[in-house]
């Protein structure tokens, strides 16, 4: 028995963020297919208003502006499955989809609220940051539409937990068309291989010339609070020869910097060792293939 | 009318099942759909407390909520009665809780919101307790005890009560149950043994997932008749003892079965969520329906037995099986179900499955804090499987035998009585052997996974088979395994047959029409089945031990055959000719030789009615037949008919990651005869998704008493990608007691599964895993662990 006061539905983005202001106690529901579950099992209540960001224009489409493609909020995961701009210039995102829960859900589930949602497992999160993309949030400034940008990592604060204001939306994510020679690898590992949470998971990116890696990306999911960045990995590849001797260097190093926990899905021990192992099982197969 | 019929069958064809249009329509109405006029919803009140005694329980607050029409606790029911296995298992808990699934309060309301949130206002004051959440715990000198003193409402420490069935008194130890069964001397066997294995194999808690989870509606009239819409499995079984916990005349209760989504056993015992909703309907005077969250249904459904179970075995250097001990502890849980009595079906396959001269069986169920078991599709089958059949892998190994031949050594052969007793009429174990083992490529296939295994890279594959016997004739757990039939003609030609046997998706009607066609020549559209209502069908034990096509299959072709011969007779009479020469086709008489149509089936049947005052209305009773009934000691008879199976896994194992891909199943299936060739193919490719389940991904994470997977998120159901292709041959022994032949097949499919996969990882990797389920991370921590021992 959830009362609400109040139900919103505006059809453009400036309305919306007046109306967040305004209010103040809103719940955004896009999907709502990670608020809907969490609300049934009383993980989250809901807030005064209930606002549905569906109707509004802004928050949709995939377009390129410049060096960018900018992947509106809305769009849903079969849509940037089957995005000819999708699969031109970002086809990590259609390998992530493969993997991402089930038909019904991608059909659902938007970008904005894999994002938004924050979990460090998100399948999206790691192939974002491992994309170098950047989030696009607009609010009120000053009784006008406002955008800032943030790069993605510093987005996430917590399970859950990100930095946008209270009365800020995300509006797109921007991501920049990747360099010539790019290549890009997006591990999810589960237990099985139909809508499953990942039990670990791992993105790589970086510029691949005659078998030199250069800017170079890491990053895992579930293993942490958050998404998080690879550092000492992308240290042990940058600027390296992708042979034997790195990529297991590569490999020890991401086991290393990880300190996942242990729950239902698995134990710390196993998720560290998955690291190891397809962190190398990646980079074999860059290596093999190019 | 056509001037010759020839003679057409539907046994062994793919018929779609009656009820399968309404179903993929959506248009079935399940318990959830149900509604009846003026009814409440009830919700439950369960422990949040593994163990403790319930100092005071405050309803006041839910009472006083706006829509609440009853909030009642053990105290407003003085009058209620154990229920269970053993007696021992109060509805409302009155004095203590002793899991976290304890049902302490429930709420009628006028809307399930409304009385979720009166349960929200309950108080409940504990003082924990000390917890039991291993059974080898609870048998330790000095352990807290489960059922320490009398309980019930009005126990009080006295004898009487317990004997009226009022109070439960409580046991002196923490054992609920134990089985021992000797047969021969096991000490001689080893004796004669050149190897011995002994082993531990630990079984894990899953649960049936039922698509449908539990409901109940319960309705009084003004003259106190009890009606139930129930989703058991046992409906005649549980009109008594509904009666007697709610101290009824068993002739004042009614129980309809809606359709059921989903049994598999899950619905052969009263829970406590059955006699509180009947409870709160007399409190309030008023319909009351109860339907399970699926949370609920996770926390407080039975599950699977799970066991620990220690084999020890020898054979003799040319393969001869010499003995087996066995001991078993069983985690009874809190309150005793059928779980506790899977010894009885376990014991079978151990004494029974192979030739085995010398046996002992030891099992213990003990009180726990944990969940408790059910009875669950296999009936302790998978367990005992489990671990007969990886030492069987395992002493071939050690003999240098092939794991096929030393199966075929010791299989059992048709016409054998078992030193347990138990007599195989019909017995394909050799040729379901054999033509698994065949179809699969087996031998070569095991050969060359052994060659591949310590050849680098991370992908192994391998090849494991298990065999399995389980009753496939109805099973004399009861003094009597019967099954009523009525069935009535109209004057068109139509059928309605009237049964006792429950449909739970299994099929049953489907083939019990067929069967009753088979007799009569009429199409499948002629016949309507009618199985739900304990006011309307003859008296049946229930579904369960695969015994269904079996018994009632013969119960409905005994009233078949009545109706036959009655037309037959009449026609001849009518024809001036001899009924021994005629035959009943597409619903018509005619000469059986030629086929040669003498008249349509109902012309004659509107005669018989208008001027013959016949009586169409024909009633049979099928029995099993007469046996050697199972003596105290369990040696005996169970069945009047076994099925047999050998099923025979590949997999493919990455050693990088742990995970087990099961690429194909090959099944070879003793069934007796197909009768309706879709339903069988849908049994047995269900079954062996379940055991694929059982194997690989589904457990119930219960740690310290509490279940930390409550849901299809963390409960992992096999998905579609997953399922691996099926290579399914019948082995058609027409066993000469069944109906057309045919033996029961419902359980057989999930039975070997987890057996063969786990032979097949050995195969695969040369590690042996003795606990379930092969999960990514255990199969890898075992191949971690050997890969150190190793180096
Ligand atoms: C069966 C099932 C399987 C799943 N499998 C996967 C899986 O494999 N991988 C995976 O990553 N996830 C999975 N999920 C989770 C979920 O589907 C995804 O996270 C999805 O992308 C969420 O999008 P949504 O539009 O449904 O979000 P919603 O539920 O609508 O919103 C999620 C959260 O984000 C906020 N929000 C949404 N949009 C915005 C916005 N534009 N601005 C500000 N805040 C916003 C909402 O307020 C809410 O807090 C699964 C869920 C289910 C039910």
């Amino acid at each position: 028995m959830t009362a609400l006061d109040n139900y919103i539905a505006p059809t453009s983005l400036e309305q919306a963020v007046e109306q967040l202001q305004e209010l103040g106690e809103v719940t955004i529901l896009a999907g709502g297919t990670d608020l809907m579950p969490q609300a049934n099992a009383g993980r989250v209540k809901f807030k005064r208003t209930l606002m549905n960001i569906r109707r509004i224009p802004e928050l949709r489409g995939i377009t390129r502006e410049g060096d960018e493609i900018r992947i509106g909020a809305l769009a849903t995961i079969s849509e940037i499955m089957t995005h000819p701009l999708i699969r031109e210039y970002l086809p990590l995102l259609v390998t992530v989809g493969d993997h991402f829960a089930s038909s019904q859900i991608r059909n659902a589930g938007t970008l904005g609220g894999n994002v938004c949602n924050a979990s460090p497992a998100g399948d999206t999160l790691v192939p974002l940051l491992v994309l170098g993309a950047s989030v696009e949030l607009a609010s009120m400034l000053d009784d006008k539409l406002f955008r800032r940008s943030m790069p993605l990592p510093e987005f996430f604060v917590g399970p859950g937990k990100t930095r946008l204001a209270p009365a800020e939306l995300l509006a797109a994510v921007r991501i920049p068309v990747p360099p010539k020679g790019f290549v890009a690898r997006f591990h999810k590992f589960g237990t099985r291989p139909a809508l499953d949470i990942s039990a670990i998971s791992i993105g790589i990116s970086g510029v691949l010339d005659k078998g030199t890696l250069s800017q170079v990306r890491v990053a895992f999911g579930a293993v942490g609070p958050t998404p998080v960045c690879g550092a000492a990995t992308e240290e042990a590849l940058e600027g390296k020869k992708l042979d034997a001797a790195t990529i297991a260097a590569a490999a020890v190093a991401a086991r290393d910097e990880v300190h996942p926990i242990s729950d239902v899905r698995a134990s710390d021990w196993y998720r560290k060792e998955m690291i190891h192992n397809m962190t190398k099982r990646i980079l074999e197969d860059v290596s093999a293939s190019h | 009318m056509p001037e010759t019929i020839q003679r057409d069958s539907l046994i062994g064809k793919r018929i779609t099942k009656l009820d399968a249009p309404e179903k993929a329509s959506g248009k079935t109405r399940y318990i959830q759909d149900l509604d009846v006029q003026g009814q409440l919803y009830g919700k439950i009140l369960r422990s949040s407390r593994v163990h403790a005694k319930i100092k005071r329980i405050d309803t006041s607050k839910a009472k006083a909520l706006p829509g609440v029409h009853a909030v009642i606790t053990a105290a407003d029911v003085p009058y209620q009665r154990p229920i269970g296995v053993a007696k021992d298992h109060f509805p409302l808990k009155t004095d203590r809780v002793r899991s976290t699934r304890d049902e302490i309060a429930a709420v009628a309301a006028e809307s399930e919101a409304i009385a979720e949130a009166a349960l929200k206002l309950i108080e409940v004051e504990y003082e924990d307790l000390p917890i039991l959440a291993d059974p080898y715990d609870s048998l330790k000198p000095g352990a807290p005890l489960i059922h320490p003193e009398p309980h019930g409402a009005s126990a009080k420490h006295d004898h009487l009560k317990q004997a009226q069935g009022i109070a439960y008194l409580g046991k002196p130890d923490n054992v609920a149950m134990t089985f021992d069964y000797a047969q021969g001397d096991v000490a001689a066997g080893e004796r004669e043994s050149d190897v011995v294995f002994e082993d531990t194999f630990t079984l894990h808690y899953v649960t049936h997932c039922c698509m449908g989870v539990s409901g109940i509606i319960a309705e009084f009239d003004s003259s106190g008749n009890l009606l139930l819409y129930s989703n058991t499995q046992v409906p005649f079984l549980h009109k008594r003892e509904f009666a007697e916990i709610l101290s009824m005349d068993p002739a004042r209760i009614r129980i309809i079965q809606p359709p059921i989504g989903g049994g598999f056993g899950s619905k052969l015992d009263i829970y406590p969520f059955e006699p509180i909703c009947v409870y709160l309907a007399k409190a309030t005077g008023r319909p009351v329906k109860l339907v399970f969250t699926r949370e609920e249904e996770f926390l407080a459904s039975p599950t699977r037995q799970p066991v620990i179970l220690t084999l020890r075995s020898g054979c003799k250097k040319d393969g001869t099986l010499t003995f087996r001990t066995v001991n078993t502890l069983h985690d009874n849980g809190a309150y005793t179900s059928w779980g506790a009595t899977t010894p009885f079906v376990m014991m079978q396959t151990i004494s029974s499955l192979y030739r085995v001269p010398h046996c002992l069986y030891h099992t213990k169920a003990v009180y726990t804090n944990n969940p408790y078991a059910g009875s669950f599709r296999g009936y302790g089958n998978l367990q005992a499987t489990f671990a007969v059949e990886q030492h069987m892998d395992m002493m071939a190994e050690a003999i240098g035998m092939d794991p096929l031949d030393f199966r075929m050594k010791n299989a059992q052969d048709p016409g054998e009585v078992t030193p347990q007793g138990m007599h195989f009429k019909s017995c394909g174990l050799k040729e379901c052997l054999t033509t698994a083992a065949e179809m699969s490529g087996y031998r070569e296939k095991f050969k060359i996974n052994l060659a591949n295994r310590d050849k680098p890279g991370h992908i192994k594959r391998g090849i494991g088979m298990a065999s399995m016997l389980h009753v496939g004739g109805g099973a004399k757990i009861y003094p009597s395994d019967g099954c009523g039939t009525i069935l009535k003609m109209d004057d068109f030609g139509s059928v309605t047959l009237i049964t006792g046997a429950s449909e739970i998706g299994q099929g049953s009607e489907t083939v019990l029409a067929q069967l009753v066609c088979e007799e009569l020549g009429l199409p499948l559209s002629a016949v309507r089945v009618v199985n739900n209502d304990t006011e309307i069908t003859p008296w049946d034990v229930g579904v369960h031990a695969s015994r269904t096509t079996f018994i009632a299959g013969n119960s409905a072709i005994g009233a078949a055959k009545k109706a036959r011969s009655k037309i037959l007779a009449a026609a001849a009479t009518q024809a001036g000719l001899n009924a021994d020469d005629l035959d009943l086709r597409g619903s018509h008489i005619v000469e059986a030789k030629s086929g040669t149509v003498v008249m349509s089936l109902s012309k004659l049947l509107r005669q018989l009615h208008f001027n013959d005052k016949a009586e169409l209305v024909m009633t049979s009773f099928y029995y099993e037949p007469p046996s050697r009934h199972q003596d105290k000691h369990f040696k005996g008879d169970v069945s009047a008919a076994y099925a047999w199976a050998t099923q025979v896994v590949e997999v493919e194992v990455d050693t990088d990651t742990g995970i087990v891909k099961m690429l194909k199943v090959t099944g070879a299936h003793d069934v007796g005869r197909v009768l309706n060739r879709l339903g069988i193919e849908g049994q047995i490719e269900g079954g062996i998704v379940m055991g694929q389940g059982y194997a690989l991904t589904e457990e119930l994470m219960v740690e310290n008493g509490i279940v930390r997977n409550p849901g299809f998120r963390d409960y992992k159901l096999v998905t579609a990608p997953e399922i691996p292709e099926m290579d399914v041959r019948f082995i058609e022994t027409m066993d000469g007691e069944g109906p057309q032949g045919a033996k029961g097949v419902g359980e057989a499919p999930a039975i070997c599964i987890a057996a063969a996969t786990a032979n097949a990882i050995h195969n695969a990797t040369g590690v042996r895993i003795m606990a379930l389920p092969f999960t990514p991370e255990k199969v890898y921590r075992a191949l971690h662990a050997a890969k150190k021992e190793a180096a």
